[in-house]
């Protein structure tokens, strides 16, 4: 049934907060900048909450 | 059993066996303490005069050793900075981004501060729903609701854009006007509460001479605010007035939306377990209830919500876990029947026990009566009386002594009370397009 690669999944979503996490510090106080990469970073929260969380729990390896 | 993953919106998390799921929850939950002890003063004094700390928590068991929290608390928290959510805050204002309140109707109304991430994470939850329930990228969904202060349908919005869904936001047009856009863009699902459902149906026939089973186009309606729903003699009738599938959810606004029906229409909800945990707490002991088929209220907690944390709410709501599982392959845990009353509206009336979901159940399976009731508790001396008022459809009033004749009966079967009814005219019963107050206990202040 299960065809996701949950690993990779969730060092994608690292990935992606260490990249939104850098672009919004060199912002440089760009509203535009700053703004946008709070949208994403949440939305990466979401990503983690149905993904990253479960990580260590879904492979038995809690 | 569905085996597809794209019939869930995360299969991950969907089915997940049991043990795990509540492994999951206590790795939460121990996140969310030490958040909250360590951001928001409340929570922190709260403990702390609890004699918990967050380290006190290593086993699911422990969850039970956490106070828990009360509709109360939350308004006298908001006495307190930052005005005007008070210290049970653990964002700083900056960061919140949306208000809502709680309508108020038991007192002060609870005021909600939402960050961006928290409003994600409600429209996550309601993700859940309505993928659940059916909606997908193909459906064009009419909202006939305020868009106000109140949270009721505006998670169902921002989740249904999230899954690709056309929106129509029904705002601020008239039930009229609401209906004619509908039939006008061949919407073909829709969220209200029960009571504007049955309210939108009546109004379509009589005052716009539609039919909503022949001239629109609704499959699926998804119901929040009221149990509704979740009552068969309520649910049967919104079905046939629509001629669409009708689903439940549930929502508490100081928590999040935590319950959903299934396209399976399983005769109960599937808590999301992997977003919340419910406890059933025994109202006269206080023992946690884990088996089937015992009410209890519900003590809920909002495992993700981080500004304004909500942990161990003592909800008042009646539940009970259901003795079945889902067909839909979902391994979140039913409860049988959605809500089945609150336990401050579960009052004695003349030494027996009542809940106005029962009385609910009486009136709509009789298929003479209108949808509109309402039940009025009154004291005189030492004997309480109970009135029903009612409504009887246009061209069946020649059938009224055999219609209250049923109503007696079924009414006395099912809540063991007998009844003072009242048949007042057709429409003159008052209607109401969000919640419906139809109980009435003048026995109270102010009931």
């Amino acid at each position: 049934m299960s065809d996701w690669k949950i690993d990779e999944m969730c060092e994608l979503i690292k990935q992606m907060r260490q990249l939104t996490e850098d672009l919004k510090e060199k912002s440089g106080n760009i509203q535009a900048v700053e703004r946008n990469s709070d949208r994403i970073l949440a939305n990466i929260k979401m990503l983690e909450l149905n993904t990253t969380d479960v990580l260590d729990i879904f492979g038995g390896r809690s | 059993m569905l085996n597809n993953p794209s019939s869930y919106w995360n299969p991950i998390l969907e089915t997940l066996p049991q043990e795990k799921l509540q492994v999951l929850q206590l790795k939460k939950f121990k996140r969310l303490v030490g958040w909250a002890y360590n951001n928001s003063p409340f929570y922190r004094r709260f403990y702390q005069e609890a004699g918990l700390e967050p380290g006190d928590i290593k086993t699911f068991e422990d969850i039970r050793k956490v106070p828990k929290i009360e509709k109360g608390m939350m308004r006298e928290v908001q006495q307190r900075e930052p005005f005007p959510y008070g210290d049970m805050m653990t964002a700083p204002l900056e960061q919140v981004t949306a208000f809502r309140q709680t309508s108020g109707t038991t007192g002060i109304p609870v005021y909600q501060a939402c960050t961006w991430q928290d409003w994600e994470w409600w429209a996550e939850s309601w993700c859940y729903i309505l993928h659940a329930q059916g909606y997908r990228d193909t459906d064009r969904v009419f909202i006939p609701f305020g868009y106000n202060i109140f949270v009721a349908f505006w998670a169902g919005h921002y989740a249904a854009e999230k899954l690709g869904c056309e929106v129509v936001p029904g705002g601020v047009l008239d039930t009229q006007s609401r209906i004619l856009k509908m039939q006008e863009l061949k919407c073909n699902a829709f969220m209200a509460t029960p009571t504007y459902v049955l309210g939108m149906a009546d109004t379509a026939v009589n005052k716009l001479g539609i039919d909503p089973v022949k001239d629109l186009n609704i499959q699926k309606i998804t119901c929040a605010g009221e149990p509704g729903a979740s009552i068969p003699t309520t649910k049967k009738r919104m079905e046939d007035a629509w001629g669409a599938k009708v689903y439940d959810h549930i929502g508490i606004t100081e928590v999040g939306s935590w319950s959903y029906e299934c396209t399976e229409q399983p005769g109960g909800q599937h808590v999301n377990e992997a977003f919340f945990l419910v406890e059933i707490e025994d109202i006269e002991t206080g023992e946690i209830i884990t088996e089937p088929g015992k009410e209890g209220k519900m003590i809920i907690t909002a495992l993700d919500r981080m500004a304004k944390p909500c942990i161990r709410f003592d909800s008042k709501d009646v539940i009970r876990w259901a003795d079945h599982q889902c067909d839909c392959g979902r391994t979140f845990r039913l409860i049988d029947g959605g809500v089945v009353g609150r336990a401050d509206d579960i009052t004695k009336v003349k030494g027996v026990l009542l809940a106005p979901t029962a009385i609910e159940e009486v009136v709509r399976s009789i298929p003479e009566l209108g949808d509109e009731y309402e039940v009025v508790v009154s004291k005189k001396g030492d004997i309480d009386n109970i009135l029903l008022k009612i409504e009887i459809l246009p061209g069946k009033e020649t059938e009224q002594e055999s219609i209250l004749f049923r109503l007696k009966d079924q009414l006395r079967v099912k809540t063991n009370l007998g009844y003072k009814i009242e048949v007042h005219p057709y429409g003159s019963l008052q209607r109401y397009e969000v919640k419906a107050k139809r109980f009435k206990d003048l026995r109270k202040k102010g009931g």
